[in-house]
């Protein structure tokens, strides 16, 4: 693997770090370069601790780790989060001319670069970001014209005037640099390919995924980290007949996907956190009324309020149990970027194949990593749709009773009834959350509630038989060890075992995407000597399922300090749970 | 079928399971009546109802209808609504419905403005669940959970639509058939969110809020010569908490509903095989 550069820019909320950070991550993609970026944010606008953190290499990079080569500093605090990933060969640049004196360890190389004065020099202090950055190309050798067309992009809409201001800003760092330290014993040469790359994170995939797969109505109540999927949608669902709005709270937002979805649209919501709690009243309406609906719960620490912009993959049981009664349901939980976007679509076929809900679970980690992917990963000649059994004015005729009724909930032998939407002739019913019969009518009747209750089992049971509920799989297909993960932690898990063949161990990964229904991992088990599940939460709530499928002990590797796992540290983690007795 | 629809084709074949002589029935009919006299049929036509004795309504009428849960039927309507601007949408539900636990989706559904109706069936008490107090029962008014009166003003629907920018407010009372006929009508045939509040006895339940109180106390406001869009007008008549009334309270001739204001025409149903042909614009959107 060719080597790696780990750079960060920190600051206060407010300080540009973001975008500064998405400029860096651009113009190294737009070099063929891959990237994989993450972020530090505090739940507030202004101040507080913000980070923007690149990872980039010639070579794919799917994870982030314990190590940071160079380091825009904008406040003292931005240094001592980061003392641990800090080493001798670091890189920091900061700005002496402001009011704090930094304070950084000797072994590092202190890169004092005037921010502010260049900035000035180049047309304003706002620009002093920019300066560093053409400072760290300096240090790295990287060419300061990559940057270029990331700030066209940028401040593009603000004229030419601001976007050539900017370039200026850029070259006086990267010059400043150049004239007064001698940084080449730092070593880094930025090696740039042909590649075209594009840099997108989980929510947007999700949203890109969604106008790919006929989304065209998308209800929700803002909620971080869910947000951003809404915002992407806004704007750009529109151009293909789509409508996103923003509800009163997330009860109405779910309720007003479900109407849409039972006028035909396929439709969405998304929230995380306490938002999936107030949806949980309407899961069961969802399941019961057969409408096909896609729920996405970007997950976030809890419970309650938790850590609202940190990592965890705490919601699985309420995924799988959540909502009164027995609610049949699909879960599925992309384990990357790219799946985010598949995954999507085939939440929407899941949903309108079986009228059921489809809970596409991700979580904040993979909500706002960005990461390099070729465009041809997001085939869109490859998206198929599948709207299940659909009847139109010429095929409701075989759904009616001897009165004419639509059988809206026709006890068929899979399960999957007929489904008719508002014009169709014919096809006028009543659909509710109370137990009903075929035609969708209440009722009480000890048969009918046993027939209905088998028929929306049996769509699951059909769904289980007719799909592929699979895994990916790395690692050494042979090899004792067995690692199990559950959604974004699999990139941090594949380069772990990087580390691991280093140190000759040898270990096989399965990364599984889908929960509920999920492939049978009993053979798996049984031929493993160790059996460990990855997976960001205290108690262990996918090890819990599986243990309960295979009815084997496992063993679990648990993180939930709010931070995603890196590759270097679960290589360890793993190290030392081998050694480790199987729990009794 | 438009052409020759009859109301009794929005009937349908299910015995109603309301008490007899509920406000309900007469509710039910002025508005099967009232849809098919504006050219709408089945098939066309969505109904959303919530819980309690109004969420029936669904069941015994004969359309595309999704009984939901309580309190969230103007969600629903609004997406079925935003979906479909080709369908006919009406929402009905009870005062506990509408202005307790729905009571936020309400100003904000008034607000949106989506063409479309909502019926409320108020008998200013908890019926399905056997008489409790509602949030427009009067507040001496004693029921199984206030044995001594609610002790707090009842909810003033009209204002709080009012309030929330509402253009098109009624009332009318299911026991005078052709008037609650009319309003509804009204209601459907306006350019937005049409609301009627519609005094609809339980005679189960309320002794109080009865037939005969209505018929002896209600004042039809067209009879009174009032102009629906005289703003200043509605609000003192919807301000007057001593008057009962019926008819148009207030419309907004001007009103622009949300799907003409966000270009909402397209049928949201009507969706290609596959990804659209120019999305691969999407990715590279990510360059």
């Amino acid at each position: 693997m060719a080597e790696d550069l780990n750079w960060a820019i920190g600051g206060e909320a407010g300080d540009g770090i973001d975008s500064t950070g998405k400029i860096f991550a651009q113009a190294l993609s737009r070099a063929g370069r891959h990237v994989f970026t993450s972020k530090d944010f505090a739940s507030r606008i202004r101040g507080g601790y913000t980070a923007y953190k690149i990872r980039t290499s010639v070579d794919e990079v799917r994870s982030v780790v314990d190590r940071l080569d160079i380091l825009v500093a904008l406040t003292q605090r931005t240094i001592d989060e980061n003392l641990d990933e800090l080493h001798e060969g670091s890189a920091i640049i900061y700005d002496g001319e402001r009011s704090w004196e930094a304070e950084i360890p000797e072994e590092m190389t202190a890169v004092d670069v005037p921010l502010k004065s260049l900035a000035e020099e180049a047309g304003g202090a706002i620009m002093r970001n920019v300066v560093a950055l053409g400072a760290a190309c300096a240090i790295t050798g990287f060419d300061v014209e990559y940057l270029d067309e990331s700030l066209e992009k940028r401040f593009g809409g603000k004229g030419s005037k601001i976007v050539e201001n900017n370039k200026e800003a850029a070259r006086l760092g990267r010059d400043y640099v150049h004239e007064n330290y001698d940084l080449d014993h730092l070593g880094y040469d930025l090696e740039t390919t042909d590649e075209d790359y594009v840099l997108l994170n989980g929510n947007e995939a999700i949203g890109m995924g969604a106008i790919a797969a006929g989304c065209r109505y998308y209800a929700g109540y803002p909620i971080t980290p869910a947000t951003s999927i809404m915002e992407y949608l806004t704007g750009r669902i529109e151009r293909y007949g789509g409508h996103v709005v923003q509800a009163e709270d997330e009860l109405s937002a779910i309720n007003m996907a479900l109407g849409a979805a039972r006028a035909g649209a396929r439709s969405m919501t998304a929230t995380s956190g306490a938002g999936i709690d107030l949806m949980t009243e309407t899961f069961g309406l969802i399941a019961q009324s057969e409408t096909p609906l896609v729920i996405t719960d970007v997950m976030r620490s809890g419970p309650s309020t938790g850590m609202p912009t940190k990592q965890e993959q705490g919601d699985l049981n309420m995924a799988l149990y959540g909502g009164h009664g027995e609610v049949p349901r699909f879960v599925v939980a992309p384990t990357t970027i790219s799946e985010c976007f598949w995954k999507t679509i085939e939440a929407f076929n899941l949903a309108e194949k079986y009228q059921t809900p489809v809970f596409l679970v991700s979580d904040l980690a993979m909500s706002v990593t960005e990461r390099t992917f070729s465009p041809e990963t997001f085939d869109m000649d490859a998206v198929e749709i599948d709207r299940g059994k659909l009847v139109d004015d010429d095929s409701v005729g075989e759904w009616l009773d001897d009165k004419g009724r639509f059988r809206a909930h026709a006890a068929t032998e899979d399960g999957v009834s007929p489904r008719s939407i508002p014009g169709t002739t014919d096809g006028a019913h009543m659909s509710t959350g109370l137990e009903h019969d075929e035609l969708g009518r209440r009722t009480e009747d000890t048969e009918v509630r046993v027939q209905q209750v088998d028929k929306r089992t049996r769509k699951v049971e059909t769904a289980k038989e007719r799909e592929a509920w699979e895994y990916r799989e790395f690692g050494d297909p042979d090899a004792d060890a067995l690692i199990v993960s559950w959604g974004s932690n699999e990139g941090a898990l594949v380069e772990a075992l990087d580390y691991l063949e280093a140190e000759d161990v040898s270990v096989r990964v399965l990364s599984v995407p889908y929960i509920f229904p999920r492939p049978d991992l009993t053979e798996e088990f049984e031929q493993a000597d160790d059996v460990i599940v990855v997976e960001c939460n205290a108690t262990g709530q996918f090890a819990d399922v599986l243990e309960h499928d295979t009815l084997t002990r496992v063993k679990r590797i648990n993180k939930y300090t709010g931070v995603r796992f890196k590759a270097d540290e679960l290589a360890e983690d793993i190290k030392a749970k081998l050694k480790e007795e199987v729990p009794a | 079928m438009s052409s020759e629809v009859r109301f009794t084709d929005f009937k349908s074949d299910k015995q109603p399971t309301w008490c007899p002589g509920c406000g309900d029935f007469g509710t039910m009919n002025g508005m099967m009546k009232a849809l098919a006299e504006t050219g709408n049929d089945p098939d066309n036509t969505f109904i959303v109802a919530g819980i309690g004795c109004s969420g029936k309504i669904g069941t015994y009428m004969h359309s595309y209808a999704l009984h939901g849960v309580h309190g969230r039927a103007l969600p629903v309507g609004t997406g079925v609504k935003m979906a479909r601007p080709d369908i006919e949408v009406m929402v009905a539900g009870g005062d506990g419905d509408g202005y307790s636990i729905g009571a936020g989706h309400f100003v904000h559904a008034v607000r949106r403005n989506v063409d479309m109706t909502y019926v409320v069936m108020d008998n200013r008490i908890y019926g399905l669940t056997k008489g409790q107090a509602s949030p427009t029962s009067r507040s001496d008014f004693e029921t199984s959970t206030t044995p001594e009166g609610t002790k707090q003003p009842p909810v003033n629907p009209h204002a709080l639509a009012l309030a929330a920018g509402a253009t098109f407010i009624a009332q009318s009372f299911s026991s005078d058939a052709l008037r609650h006929q009319e309003i509804i009508q009204q209601a459907i045939e306006h350019d937005g969110f049409g609301f009627v509040n519609v005094y609809s006895p339980c005679v189960t339940f309320n002794d109080v809020d009865t037939y005969d109180y209505f018929r002896d106390t209600l004042v039809d406001l067209e009879d009174e010569g009032h102009d629906p869009s005289d703003y200043e007008a509605a609000k003192e008549i919807i301000l007057d908490a001593d008057k009962e009334y019926q008819g148009v309270i207030y419309q907004d001739e001007n009103s622009v509903p949300y799907g003409e204001q966000h270009g909402l025409t397209e049928d949201m149903s009507d969706i290609p095989e596959g990804a659209p042909e120019d999305a691969m614009d999407l990715v590279r959107e990510f360059y």
